[in-house]
Parts: structure tokens; C-alpha cells; sequence
């Protein structure tokens, strides 16, 4: 249906579910649960895992660097509260199923505090030399918070083989449910200008947007009062893009705002666009003006199934649970634990899951939210075309899936089965109820184990 | 670890949530749409006409029920698949058809149609139309036996006699009519005269139960566009290339051909373009590929109707265009939006 649906500010395809925002919308940031236990993956990104550099009962300080990453797609882990150091071993991972990660036993148990960054006077990025940003920002152990979890140093290191020219600041948040970012860009707005101005310095952009959703008003508004007052209302502009699923997707967000596309297979820089989440250039403000490791992050606790949803600041690596205690406890009639949205997140068995550094939300479902209307019943794909016409990337989700099922590889591969973003827009439209993302994923790792990128 | 479990959490693949519309809905939404038609058809018909459709749809679900017994399957008459079957089976046939006929009709159609393909989703032609081809190749002349409906014979009996054709008034329906008139030479032109533009509309002339109220049709196909359970383009492919087909005989030869609009309105075109063609099994799944198989389906229908030997087509354009579909779907794929990878 693209010819009906085409939209400058958007992109063929996508969906859009329920919103569920005004759970957690008007919920000021406050201070996460003080977990007795924090357990830091060594893994919280794509790239190497990092290394740890403390033993076993060693004592650490806030803010010390507890991992360390040699390759260049990495990123440090740092602790984000004094403690002793209980164990290294494995522990839950909500991508991995279970994955190595130091445990600090927190002592004295530190009062939870918010993020206190103040903007400079007279703040000039141009003091800051890019190398030095991200040098910064790789010290600190940055990672992108939107979900992917890239490390931040590489994306804005400036390239000689493919300069880039503009940055997007993704303020899209475009999953349901959650709020996280919308609450950073209305309390922390300088911050994230800050850290735009520093990321824009480091990798040399000379145009930035910061794109926001058409549902976001009032996050539109204080971003462009910030920029109105710093005088910088010239430099950054702010493009309100329509509200649909998944407009936050960095390729769908390219679309929409510059009408740009990303090549199948192809990263944003390939065409010279460097893409980051408004929380992600918080951190890199607060990393390279305050020296401070990217230690703590907003969380967002809601759905129908806990009592008390809100935004958290949170120290990684505080489990799920104590958030969710935090928040009231499980509802009895809640059915699903979602680390992330309900689009895109995964879905959690073990609730001691550390929080990590790319995950947003914890969401909380009750049977009613995860049924399909009246009838759960699975059928046959009965080809009516709807995940296609959803799908963003335009390929045949029912194919690729059906090939998964057939354990027909090459055809999946036919079908482009790694140009999937997985944003689930084709099994949320399925009239059959077909996980037909389920399937897709589930042939994303057969493929990656024949190539033996993964171990089986 | 372990025992941080709830109890009642579960775990899946995001994602979470699903949007409400489910196979079932969609049928109950066709069966909903194809509800002015059959209000058309009581009226022109009669209780024979209600009766015809009541059989055919009983059927259908016995034999779906029936079949899923046979092959220890899961009872799947709930997603209402086979109701929508045996309602268009039932409006694609002549109002005075004997009762048993649509029985075995119905029985070919679900169960030769659509089961031993393995049900629901797997069938490769549309069960409606196997099921009526079935009747069409062994009972020829009770498939071609035309009541005059009731707006124009008011002394229609209640029930019409299913056993004696012979007793029943019948009447060319206005493909046949234009055959014939195309056979004459110049009959078009006195056809055209007497009916302007919309014959048709309101299901004053003969034709298959479901084939003559156009209004009710129309009405029927603009519930499920608008309710988004087909989309516009199969029908807006079938119906503008029989338009463009009949545009053109007719301004070659107006004394010979009838009107297109006339063509639109009357036999199976409009039921079939709405209700026929975008059955999703066995249409084509990208926006282009619906285009050629639409465009396949107005074709060889004007084709039959124009060149060929009967009155009426458009059965043999869909079971012909359902065999062509999985070559449409090989080579009419969508491109993703980066392009094709060079792997």
C-alpha cells in the first residue's frame, strides 16, 4: 500500500499499537530501588565482551572501572556504586540466556540520587578536541540506550572513508509504553543539547536534527525553547515526525527525515548519517563535561501489571526484581515480564535479569494485553498480505518465516532474512497469530550458527 | 535462579502485543459483507433463493467437520471459512437450482476445494468456484437455467419447484442476451436503447442468486474496503480491465457489443471482484502481483464473454488465474527498501 501511505515524515509500512504512554508520561524521574546486589554484565553491547579487572573480593568505588575492552568494538563496564566484588560468574543476560558479569555486594548501601549535571557557562564545544570527546566517551563505557547497544566511541569517530555529515538525535521512542526518553528530553534538556553539541563536535556533522514524534508536543516545545535560550535555535533544528511504529528505527527515521535509504546490509554512515538516542548524548554530556562513566540510566517500570509505574533512574545492573518490588510487585493478573517494550522486548523468565546499559523499560503485561481480541487461536497463514504491507523494510515476512519453518535456508536467504530489523510490526498484524518475527529470528541464529559466528 | 519464577509469567518472541483482527474476524467480516446480497437474493428469489444458500453453507460446514474427523485434525469450523465458502458458492448459482445439487456442490467445493490440500490456507484454487466448476461440468442445464426473479414476476410461487425445470419461467440473463446479440450482429443496439446505462442495479434480471443486485454488491464490497478486510486493489484491477476490455469492442462495434457499464453490472463480475477474487489464499501477495492477477481475471472473463463460446467466464478467469498465482508470487516480489544486497 505504499503509494497510499506515503509521507514525508515517515516511512512505507509499520503499525500502530496502543500507545500506552499515559501510564508513565506525567511520572517525574525519581530515584530507582538501592539494590544490595548489582550484577554488571560483561556484555552489555554488541562487539567483544569486556574483561573484568578486579578479583573477587576486591573493594570498589562508585564510578571505577571494573571492565575493561581491548578490541575496538567494545566498551569498559564500570561500578556504579562503592561495594566489595562477591563473584564473577555467569548470570542471567536478556539476550544471552546467561552470560558472565561481576557481582557487587553494595556496602554501605548508598542512598539513591538522581543525575546532577549542570551546563557550563558559556559552554563551547569547540574547547573540547574530537579526539578528546571520544576518547571521553569511550572511557566511559558509553553505549547506545536505545536498545542496540553500539558502542557510542565508534559511531562518532570521525572516518576518513565515509564523513559524515548529519547527525539525528532519535527522540522518536517510538515502542509503546515506554517513556524514558520523553522524560529526559522535558528534565534534562540542556544536558542533551550539551551532549548533541559534543557528539555533533566529534564526528564533525554540519547538520544535526533532533527528531521527535508528533505525540511528543511538549517534548517538541522544551527542546526548541532549550535551543531558543542557548542561541542555538539555527544550528539544531528539531523535526517532528508522524507517530508510528517503528519511526524510531534508525533506518525508518533516515526515511523520514532526510528521504534518505540505507543499502540492505548497510550501516547509517555508509551514507554519511550518524544516528543516537537523546539519553545516549545525556550520557556523552555528562561523560565528557563531568568525567563521569556511564554508571546509571532511566528505566521506565509500567503496563497494566504493576501498581506503581514510573520513570527510575537506576543504577545498571540492579536486577528486575527490586525494580519491580520497588514499583509495587506483580500484579496478580500480570501475565508477561517484557525487558524493553511490548514490540520489541524480551521477554523475561528470570526475574533477577540485571538491568543493562541499552535497555529502557521494564513492562509488565496482564493476560489481557498479550491476547489477540477474542480469538488466540493460531490458523494457517491464510496469505492475506498484511505483513507485508507492515513490514518497513518491505520484505515477505510470511515467506522468510514459512522457509524457517520448512528449514528451507536458502530460500529464507532468498527472501533477504537478514534484512530484518525484527521490529515485530508483521506478528502484530497477523490475523493468523503465525510468530512469524519468532520465526525469523529463529533462523537469524541457524544461519549464524552455519556461518559459525555462534556457537550451536 | 530458578526459583525467581512466577508461576503464571510466560515467555515468548516479541512481540507482545497483537492487533485484535484474527482470521475469524475477517471471515465473519466477508460473511457480513456478502449479507445485502442475500437480503437481494430473498427478495428476487424467494425462500427457494434462502433456502439454496442455507443448504450450501450447512453443507460446507459438515463436510469441513467431516473432514478434519477424518484426518484427526482440530475442528476448524470456528474460523468460519467454511460459512464464507458455502455463501458464495450458494450466490454464484441459478436461483432455481435443486436443492441436493448445491449439496453436492458444496461437499465438492470443501472437501475437493479446499481439505484435501490440507485445509484452510492451502488450498491453490478458490473452493467456491471448484466446488460450482464441479456443477457447472455435470449438471449443464440446471447451471443454466434462469429464473425470471420476482421485481419482475410478481406470480413467482414462494417456493420454486426444484424437480420440474420445465415448469419454472425462465429468462436469458443479459450475458446471454448480449451473446446472442452479438451472434445477430445488431441486437446490441436495441439492447442499449431499452436499457440506459445501469441494467442490473436493483437485481431486476436474471442471473445467478447472488449476481444481480449490484447496489447490494457494491454495498457489501465497501464494508469490507472500508473495514480494510480486502483492499481496493483486485477489484479496482478486475473490474477497469473488463471495463477497458468492453470499452473497446464496444466503440469499435456499438451495434454489435453492449455497453461496458452494462457488462460491469451483470454475471459474476461484481460479486467475483469483490468477494471472489480477494480471497487472500489464493490472491497474490504483493500490491503488483494483485494488479496482474486482477487484470488476468477482467481479461479472460471479457474473453469468454466476448470471444468465446459462453455467456459467462468469470468462473474459469479465477480457478485460471489461481493456477498462474504461485508463478506471480515467484516473480512479483517485493524489493526491501535498501535494495537488493549483493551477497
Amino acid at each position: 500500500m505504499s503509494f497510499f501511505t506515503r509521507d514525508s515524515r515517515s516511512f512505507a509500512g509499520g503499525v500502530h499499537p496502543p500507545e500506552g504512554k499515559h501510564l508513565t508520561e506525567d511520572r517525574a524521574l525519581e530515584p530507582g530501588p538501592a539494590a544490595r546486589e548489582l550484577a554488571l554484565l560483561l556484555s552489555q553491547h554488541i562487539g567483544a565482551p569486556a574483561q573484568p579487572v578486579v578479583k573477587r573480593a576486591d573493594t570498589v568505588q562508585a564510578g571505577q572501572r571494573i571492565g575493561e575492552c581491548q578490541a575496538f568494538i567494545g566498551a569498559p563496564v564500570h561500578a556504579p556504586v562503592a561495594g566489595k566484588v562477591k563473584d564473577i560468574a555467569l548470570q542471567p543476560h536478556p539476550v544471552l540466556g546467561r552470560s558472565m558479569a561481576i557481582v557487587i555486594e553494595t556496602q554501605p548501601l548508598a542512598p539513591p540520587r538522581l543525575c546532577s549535571f549542570e551546563r557550563p557557562q558559556g559552554f563551547d564545544p569547540a574547547r573540547y578536541a574530537p579526539e578528546q570527546i571520544c576518547q571521553a566517551v569511550r572511557d566511559a563505557g558509553i553505549v547506545g540506550m536505545g536498545g542496540a547497544g553500539f558502542p557510542t566511541s565508534v559511531k562518532i569517530q570521525p572516518d576518513a572513508k565515509t564523513p559524515k555529515d548529519t547527525l539525528i538525535v532519535n527522540g522518536c521512542e517510538c515502542e509503546p509504553y515506554i517513556t524514558c526518553d520523553y522524560r529526559v528530553m522535558l528534565e534534562w534538556t540542556d544536558q542533551v543539547i550539551t551532549g548533541i553539541q559534543l557528539a555533533q563536535r566529534a564526528c564533525g556533522a554540519s547538520k544535526v536534527v533532533i527528531a521527535i514524534e508528533d505525540n511528543k508536543p511538549k517534548a517538541i516545545e522544551r527542546m526548541n525553547a532549550s535551543l531558543e535560550k542557548l542561541g542555538l535555535g539555527s544550528r539544531i533544528g528539531v523535526v517532528c515526525v508522524r507517530t508510528k511504529y517503528p519511526q524510531g528505527g534508525e533506518r525508518q527515521l533516515i526515511r523520514a527525515v532526510l528521504q534518505k535509504t540505507v543499502p540492505t546490509g548497510g550501516i547509517p554512515p555508509a551514507i554519511g548519517v550518524v544516528v543516537s538516542n537523546v539519553q545516549t548524548t545525556a550520557a556523552i554530556a555528562d561523560a565528557v563535561v563531568n568525567g563521569r562513566p556511564l554508571t546509571h540510566r532511566v528505566v521506565t517500570v509500567t503496563g497494566e501489571g504493576i501498581p506503581r509505574p514510573g520513570n527510575y533512574y537506576v543504577a545498571i545492573g540492579t536486577p528486575v526484581q527490586a525494580l519491580i518490588d520497588h514499583c509495587g510487585g506483580l500484579a496478580r493478573d500480570s501475565a508477561r515480564v517484557v525487558l524493553g517494550g511490548p514490540m520489541m522486548g524480551l521477554a523475561l523468565a528470570d526475574l533477577s535479569t540485571p538491568i543493562t546499559k541499552a535497555g529502557g523499560a521494564v513492562t509488565i503485561l496482564t493476560a489481557r494485553q498479550i491476547a489477540k481480541g477474542n480469538s488466540p487461536r493460531q490458523t494457517r497463514c491464510i496469505r492475506c498480505g498484511r505483513c507485508l504491507h507492515a513490514c518497513p523494510e518491505h520484505l515477505s515476512p510470511t515467506k522468510i518465516a514459512h522457509a524457517v519453518k520448512s528449514n528451507l535456508m536458502d530460500l529464507a536467504v532468498k527472501y533477504h532474512v537478514s534484512a530484518c530489523i525484527e521490529c515485530g510490526c508483521c506478528t502484530y498484524v497477523c490475523p493468523a497469530n503465525v510468530d512469524l518475527t519468532g520465526y525469523i529470528k529463529t533462523g537469524k541464529i541457524y544461519l549464524a550458527r552455519q556461518k559459525k559466528t555462534m556457537p550451536a | 535462579m530458578i526459583e525467581s519464577i512466577p508461576q503464571d509469567i510466560s515467555i515468548a518472541f516479541a512481540p507482545h502485543i497483537r492487533k485484535a483482527l484474527s482470521t475469524q474476524r475477517i471471515m465473519l467480516d466477508v460473511v457480513l459483507g456478502l449479507v445485502p446480497a442475500v437480503i437481494v437474493a430473498g427478495v428476487c428469489f424467494r425462500l427457494h433463493g434462502l433456502l439454496l444458500i442455507g443448504v450450501s453453507v450447512a453443507s460446507c460446514m459438515a463436510t469441513e467437520w467431516a473432514c478434519n474427523l477424518i484426518r484427526r485434525k482440530p475442528n476448524s469450523l470456528w474460523d468460519f471459512s467454511a460459512v464464507v465458502t458455502g455463501a458464495i458458492l450458494a450466490l454464484s448459482l441459478p436461483p432455481a437450482l435443486p436443492l441436493w445439487t448445491a449439496v453436492i456442490g458444496a461437499v465438492f467445493a470443501i472437501a475437493i476445494g479446499k481439505m484435501v490440500f490440507g485445509g484452510l490456507g492451502a488450498n491453490i484454487f478458490n473452493p467456491a468456484m471448484v466446488g460450482r466448476a464441479f456443477l457447472t461440468a455435470s449438471f449443464g442445464i440446471l447451471m443454466t437455467t434462469w429464473t425470471v426473479p420476482a421485481p419482475i414476476d410478481a406470480k413467482l410461487p414462494p417456493v420454486a419447484p426444484t424437480n420440474n425445470i420445465m415448469d419454472i419461467r425462465t429468462q436469458a440473463t443479459p450475458l446471454a442476451w448480449s451473446k446472442m446479440a452479438m451472434k445477430d450482429g445488431n441486437g446490441a443496439r436495441i439492447y442499449n436503447e431499452r436499457h440506459p446505462l445501469w441494467p442490473g442495479l436493483l437485481g431486476e434480471e436474471a442471473g445467478s442468486l447472488g449476481e444481480t443486485g449490484a447496489i447490494a454488491l457494491l454495498l457489501g464490497g465497501l464494508y469490507l474496503v472500508v473495514r480494510r478486510i480486502i483492499n481496493v486493489h483486485i477489484p479496482l484491477a478486475v473490474l477497469s480491465s473488463a471495463f477497458a476490455f468492453a470499452a473497446v469492442t464496444y466503440v469499435i462495434n456499438p451495434d454489435k457489443y453492449v455497453q461496458p457499464f452494462y457488462h460491469l453490472t451483470s454475471g459474476a463480475l461484481l460479486l467475483g471482484a469483490f468477494f471472489i477474487a480477494t480471497d487472500p489464499v489464493t490472491a497474490p501477495l504483493t500490491v503488483r502481483g494483485q494488479w496482474i492477477f486482477g487484470i488476468l481475471i477482467g481479461g479472460f472473463t471479457m474473453l469468454v464473454r466476448i470471444v468465446g463460446e459462453y455467456p459467462e467466464g468469470f468462473m474459469y478467469a479465477v480457478l485460471l488465474a489461481d493456477s498462474v498465482r504461485p508463478l506471480i508470487d515467484m516473480f512479483v516480489k517485493p524489493v526491501p527498501v535498501g535494495g537488493v544486497p549483493n551477497v
